[in-house]
């Protein structure tokens, strides 16, 4: 199995290479026998008799993260659809796309999105499931934005990885809860540990995390809307990521979950709600497209939001019912994806608008579409799967059982909707069909003139609906030889089945059935009376615009914010930084009450000292008023003098000595720099300015002041320094102690204390020359 | 008298960070040379005034004041030295070239 | 063996003054610091290795027993980041003879290039609060050196600022270790947190509140919310070979020393500490990803990113249990490397393009697939996008916010990577895809040359994702050595 999952992965490396090397033979053939064997490989495992198989390779064991590769009936019957349906999409896209196109690429991303869908569906680790899940969405991304000279490409390719990513992202969360709650990684070991999740304080969290990962990946409402943007992609893509396999991902994710989460009435609630909601309103929208792809991906959505219901449903016939379509979808919907690229291949539109009475041009295009179409819309024939699990469906939605008000008002709609849903889904497909093979030939329309595809092309969708029909036929061989063990998986209980085609005409299922197909056929003739309520009831409610609305707002939103601020102004840097400071730290002085004022141990006062003192606080606010610059900056050096002054006080003869060098310099230095510069004026600024400032700065003293009291009223401990005396002369070998410090106990301060002199040195060297040099040019 | 050199020190602070927000190069960099006076006095405080003698071992003294914060004083004015001295030519290559000594007028732009 | 702990900062100062002797010989100078760089590499390699070997190694500078001289620590933490620091320099050192022009070069790049190094590595292993002062303002000297290179109107203008605001928290550092030194008696940080852990809890008030004011000192270097308005148009100015240092470099030493201080020395009042990080941690990453997606400016927009991952860092600090540790070292290494990747790969970009606007870009894939790709891949690690590194350090700090309870953070970080995710997908679908441009550079050899340094940073950020296996352990290691905090002060204070 690790092979099947990182054959594609290897290839999808390789492809750049090959594709190189053979120019004259398409890439697609040299690859095409990878999904094929690896489609064969996981038939092996189907029958009667089926038993699941583990196989583990450790990668990262410290954070409990292997590649534990799991099949059971589930992962089995999607790792069929994954490499099967890809074999055919492969084999199609020989012909869909051109030599000339860049298929490298075109099949580099179609591998990495087949070895991830293959281990998105077969690991049992959580987080290589999310690693596998993200690169589905990724390789989904690069496909839909393969024509990225399109515009229209890359909205669709971005919009699609914003819905998804932020889905993966939500998962994530949901995954390490549910890690952090049961203590494994594995999937089964956490469904063995279903009570400890249910009775989680954060279950609530776990299952709202996972439910959006599922939703925004399986295209629910209201996160579908990046699903018809992805038809862009080419429509090999769109058959087999957006329609067959990775919207899928979401629908697999709940199914593999539901033995955890069947009993608790929260889930079948917001599964079937929206679940619902997303089948009426998708199968609603699809009968308004004029796109054909755009009718096949409302009508892909609509189909997910029933399975997804039916799996919230969570009874025995509900969950094989969802299994039974997964199934069903795949086929007929796959096979009319192709044909729709067909059509689109052979006759340049796909306008629906603009095609019509195709039928004699491509007959066996239409062929295929009857059956995909029917099959689709649930006509109640024997050899349409559709119609099989269409009423399975409607079956299931019969009754369900709970408790509550709501529970039960629920329960009382689910019929109706799905009714609801139905008509519309049969509307849409009779439409497909119809609109595009019968009626009038539109010949100025079309931009080339029509004929049947290359045979080669026809063969994949047709083996899909042989699909559609030997499963309509003998739906109880694929029943017993991978559906059932699919349902036992997910309902993690036996569930047998059989699929029957008659129910009796007294079966509310299939008075259900009969109710849609006559109303069906009633309002699709009447449509064009009806359809103007599309230009009210979506219209500006678009979910469209709303996500336009927030990217668009993201950006402009985040600029006004940030230019606020980011004005490039050092005052008001500061002025933040000072606030921010000033207000955190006070706040934290207060709570933790740190303050202090019981003075001990002070030194006594001298008048020197005092006079000292005022002169320098005077020069220091002088500084601030002078007007001349010289002034200014002579004020400046009483200051550092008197500082000079208090260090031969204090007993500091080296400081002082040091002071008084450094502040010469200094001073030398302003002259030097600002003789040139303009005199100090008034500032001019407004009285609101100059307050906050004046506030600002007492607010940093008084804090500075009070912290310096405090610190210097709390000591715990005696200093280190009677060492530094002790050892000064005997270790040391001076007799000044701060020179020993500098020179030998802490020599390594001393020594990159020259390295920042240095620093300084070549870097003002280096911005008089640089001057000078550009001067000379 | 240490409560008069944290007030001082203070002082320093306050009016240093008041120079820092006015708008003239001058004066701002006047401003953090203030504050750098403020925290050497601020580290020469901390380790208590008038203990003794200053820190050279002479015999029969035995009262010292504290070398260390003295030693870590001395790094720092040299430092601070160099760094001023580098933000005074700074500031005069950044006025010459800007032609101004405003810093509200030095704003920039996004694009450049 | 002690011996070693110096070297981290004592070659790189060596190779400074050496190159520093010829500034006009480029051809020279260039070769003789390539091979500085591949050698002194290969030294950390070997002190890595000696140090997960043997344990950590402890220099007390000048032969004097701690606290009295000052100690060098080579612990798992800071080895780990010296050699995060000299892989990106080695990348680095090969960028830029391509990227800088021979003017820059000639101006002593090389020799504050080395400068930076050594303070950057000595930020990382001193074990002494004053002494990391000394590091701190060698980095910045050396920065500031660097910043005004092009010596043009916006450098010095943006270095000015840059200048003023970090004096401004250099003094305050200075101010903090007085205070500090006012209630304990010493400026060795074993030595400071052993005494300080012997204060009543009724007494903490006051180091709570000097812990704070570090903080800020370090948060400014750092770039935290509200204090990182002096970083995007300074690191924007030069160039990206100078902004792939910054990035990568310096406020990494900011987040550095919080991470240092905060597991070391104030861990006793947690509830208001730790707690403040959190909250700052959020606003952080939410205000850095709303500056990347503000702007067109694609330099700038890998700027501002810089922002949310030191908020991701934060966190992991803030949670302060062992996953959430883990995970901000993690963070911290693989930030390091894919913001100098970044900040390399913008660089090509924007030779190849001729331009910084995004608005006016398209297309520069169909020439430059590799620079192309490369960024793909990059920006899939910035978002934390498994396998790649990102991803194992987001995996665990959302653990170790998870096993708190904390839903919001958790919220709040998987929004904004998802929104990093964003600005830097724009960056690709705006800039790579489309139409070829008009415009594109003449000299496409000098893109590839730009590129190649940073496919050797992508290959490493790739690596730690999918070998996590093979330095988690080490890292795990780290994180319950921090929180038990004996064995770093028994270490250093044995003597």
């Amino acid at each position: 199995m690790v092979y099947a999952v990182f054959a594609p992965l290897i290839f999808a490396i390789l492809i750049p290479f090959l594709s190189r090397i053979k120019q004259r033979i398409h890439t697609g053939w040299l690859i095409l026998p990878v999904p094929l064997l690896i489609f064969i490989y996981f038939l092996q495992f189907v029958g009667a008799n089926f038993e699941t198989k583990m196989q583990s390779t450790t990668w990262i064991p410290t954070l409990n993260i292997s590649l534990d590769f799991y099949l059971d009936g589930l992962s089995l019957l999607f790792a069929l659809l994954i490499s099967g349906i890809g074999t055919l999409v492969v084999l199609y896209s020989i012909y869909y796309l051109n030599k000339e196109e860049q298929l490298g690429h075109f099949y580099t991303y179609l591998y990495i999105f087949m070895a991830s869908m293959l281990g998105v569906v077969l690991s049992d680790n959580v987080f290589v499931l999310y690693t596998f899940w993200e690169f589905t969405s990724l390789s989904s991304f690069l496909l839909i934005g393969y024509w990225h000279h399109r515009e229209k490409s890359r909205y669709g390719a971005l919009k699609s990885m914003l819905i998804t990513v932020l889905g993966g992202f939500s998962l994530l969360g949901g995954l390490i809860l549910l890690t952090i709650e049961t203590g494994t990684t594995s999937i089964r070991e956490m469904v063995a540990m279903t009570d400890v999740i249910i009775n989680s304080e954060y279950f609530i969290a776990i299952l709202i995390f996972l439910l959006l990962g599922a939703f925004t990946k399986s295209a629910q409402f209201p996160f579908h809307i990046w699903l018809p943007d992805a038809m862009e992609a080419p429509t090999p893509v769109s058959a087999y990521l957006h329609s067959a396999t990775m919207v899928k991902a979401g629908i697999y994710l709940m199914a593999r979950f539901s033995p955890i989460f069947n009993e608790v009435p929260l889930f079948f609630i917001l599964l079937s709600i929206f679940g619902l909601v997303t089948l009426a309103w998708a199968s609603y929208m699809a009968v308004r497209q004029t796109d054909l792809k755009g009718i096949l991906a409302f009508s892909t959505i609509s189909q997910l939001g029933m399975i997804m219901a039916m799996l919230g449903f969570g009874t025995t016939y509900g969950v094989f019912a969802a299994v039974f379509h997964i199934l069903n979808h795949a086929t007929f919907k796959g096979s009319l994806f192709m044909v729709a690229g067909i059509v689109d291949h052979e006759t340049g539109t796909r306008d629906i608008r603009r095609l019509g009475g195709l039928m004699t041009f491509m007959p066996i295009s239409a062929t295929l579409a009857v059956f995909g179409t029917f099959s689709m819309a649930g006509v109640p024939l024997p050899f349409l799967n559709g119609f099989y699990s269409k009423e399975m469906f409607f079956q299931s939605s019969l009754g369900l059982e709970g408790s509550g008000t709501f529970v039960e008002g629920l329960i009382t709609a689910i019929p109706i909707i799905a009714v609801v849903g139905s008509i519309f889904t049969f509307i849409y497909s009779m439409y497909l069909f119809f609109g595009t093979f019968r009626g009038g030939y539109k010949e100025d329309q079309l931009p080339t003139k029509p004929h049947e595809a290359p045979i080669m092309m026809l063969v994949p969708p047709a083996i899909l609906v042989l699909g559609v029909i030997v499963i309509g036929l003998f739906p109880n061989i694929f029943n017993n030889a991978l559906i059932t063990h699919s349902a036992d998986a997910i309902y993690g209980d036996t569930v047998t089945k059989d699929i029957k085609y008659w129910h009796g005409l007294d079966s509310r299922a299939f008075q259900m059935s009969l109710a849609v197909v006559v109303l069906g056929v009633v309002l699709y003739l009447t449509k064009d009376k009806w359809s103007k309520i599309y230009s009210v009831l979506p219209g500006s409610l678009s979910l469209n615009r709303v996500y336009d609305w927030i990217v668009e707002k993201i950006e402009s939103v985040s600029n006004k914010i940030t230019t606020s601020y980011m004005t490039g102004s050092l005052r008001l840097y500061m002025m933040l930084i000072l606030t921010a400071i000033i207000l955190m730290t006070a706040g934290t002085l207060l709570y933790s009450g740190g303050m202090n004022f019981n003075t001990v141990d002070l030194a006594p006062i001298t008048a020197q000292e005092v006079i000292v003192a005022i002169v320098m606080a005077i020069a220091a606010i002088g500084t601030t008023v002078a007007r001349n610059r010289i002034a200014a900056i002579l004020i400046l050096g009483v200051v550092g003098y008197g500082l000079a002054i208090l260090f031969v006080m204090y007993s500091a003869p080296d400081l002082a000595l040091t002071q008084l060098i450094v502040e010469t310099v200094t001073v030398v230095l302003f002259l030097l720099c600002f003789y040139h510069l303009p005199n100090l004026s008034s500032e001019g600024q407004s009285v609101a300015k100059t307050g906050s400032n004046i506030l600002v700065s007492i607010g940093y003293g008084l804090l500075m002041f009070v912290i310096g009291i405090s610190a210097y009223n709390s000591r715990f401990a005696e200093t280190i320094s009677s060492y530094f005396m002790e050892n000064t002369y005997e270790e040391g070998g001076g007799h000044n102690a701060v020179n020993v410090i500098l020179v030998d106990f802490r020599g390594i301060d001393t020594l990159f204390e020259v390295a920042v002199l240095f620093g300084a040195a070549l870097g003002i060297y280096a911005m008089i020359k640089l001057r000078s040099n550009k001067g000379a040019k | 008298m240490e409560i008069i050199m944290i007030v001082l020190a203070a002082i320093l602070f306050a009016t240093g960070v008041y120079n820092i927000l006015q708008k003239q190069l001058l004066r701002i960099v006047i401003g953090t040379v203030l504050i750098s006076h403020g925290a050497h006095l601020f580290i020469l405080t901390m380790g208590k005034l008038k203990r003794g003698a200053p820190p050279v071992e002479v015999y029969g003294v035995t009262e010292y004041a504290d070398p260390l914060p003295q030693a870590l004083i001395l790094t720092s004015i040299v430092i601070s030295f160099g760094v001023t001295s580098f933000l005074l030519v700074l500031a005069y290559r950044a006025y010459k070239l800007n032609q101004t000594d405003n810093m509200e007028k030095m704003r920039g732009s996004e694009h450049e | 063996m002690n011996n070693l702990a110096i070297l981290p900062i004592i070659l790189p100062i060596l190779a400074s003054v050496i190159v520093a002797f010829f500034p006009g010989k480029l051809n020279i100078v260039r070769p003789l610091s390539k091979i500085f760089m591949v050698v002194f590499l290969g030294v950390m390699l070997f002190i890595t290795f000696k140090v997960y070997s043997d344990g950590m190694i402890v220099l007390q500078g000048g032969g004097w027993d701690a606290p009295f001289g000052i100690s060098l620590v080579l612990d798992y933490l800071s080895i780990i980041l010296v050699l995060t620091t000299y892989v990106i320099a080695t990348a680095a050192v090969f960028y830029a003879p391509h990227s800088l022009s021979d003017q820059q070069e000639k101006f002593y790049f090389y020799t504050f290039f080395f400068l930076l190094i050594s303070g950057v590595s000595g930020a990382f292993i001193t074990g002494d609060l004053f002494n990391l002062f000394v590091f701190f303002e060698v980095l910045l000297m050396a920065s500031y050196g660097l910043i005004v290179l092009g010596n043009g109107k916006a450098q010095l203008r943006e270095s000015l600022k840059y200048v003023l605001i970090n004096l401004f928290s250099s003094m305050l550092f200075v101010t903090t270790v007085a205070f500090i030194y006012s209630l304990v008696g010493t400026v060795n940080m074993a030595h400071i947190a052993e005494r300080v852990d012997s204060i009543p809890a009724e007494d903490q008030g006051i180091v709570t509140v000097i812990g704070i004011l570090l903080f800020f000192v370090f948060a400014v270097k750092a770039a935290i919310f509200p204090l990182y308005y002096w970083l995007p148009n300074s690191y924007v100015v030069p160039n990206p070979v100078v902004s792939a240092l910054f990035g990568a470099l310096l406020t990494k030493v900011g987040i550095y020393s919080i991470f240092r201080v905060f597991t070391l020395i104030f861990v006793h009042d947690t509830g208001v500490t730790h707690q403040l990080f959190i909250w700052l941690a959020m606003l952080t990453m939410i205000f850095g990803v709303i500056g990347a997606l503000s702007t067109n400016n694609v330099k700038l927009i890998i700027t501002y990113n810089i922002i949310p991952a030191i908020g991701f860092i934060l966190m992991g600090i803030g949670l302060f249990n062992e996953d959430g540790l883990s995970g901000s070292i993690y963070y911290l290494m693989h930030d390091m490397v894919i913001k100098a990747a970044l900040f390399l790969l913008i660089g090509a970009l924007i030779v190849a393009a001729g331009t910084k606007d995004l608005s006016q870009m398209s297309g520069v894939i169909q020439r430059f697939p590799l620079l192309g790709w490369l960024f793909f891949i990059g920006s899939l690690v910035l978002a934390g996008i498994p396998p790649f590194s990102g991803f194992i350090g987001k995996l665990l700090l959302l653990r170790g916010a998870l096993d708190q309870g904390e839903i919001l953070l958790t919220v709040v970080a998987l929004l904004s990577s998802l929104l990093i995710l964003l600005s830097m997908i724009r960056i690709f679908i705006r800039g790579f895809w489309g139409e070829k441009m008009e415009g594109m550079t003449t000299n496409p050899s000098k893109v590839h040359a730009l590129t190649i340094p940073a496919t050797f940073l992508i290959s490493i950020s790739i690596y730690l994702g999918v070998g996590a296996e093979t330095v988690l352990p080490y890292i795990d290691q780290i994180s319950s050595y921090l929180l038990e905090r004996t064995e770093y002060i028994s270490s250093v204070l044995k003597g």
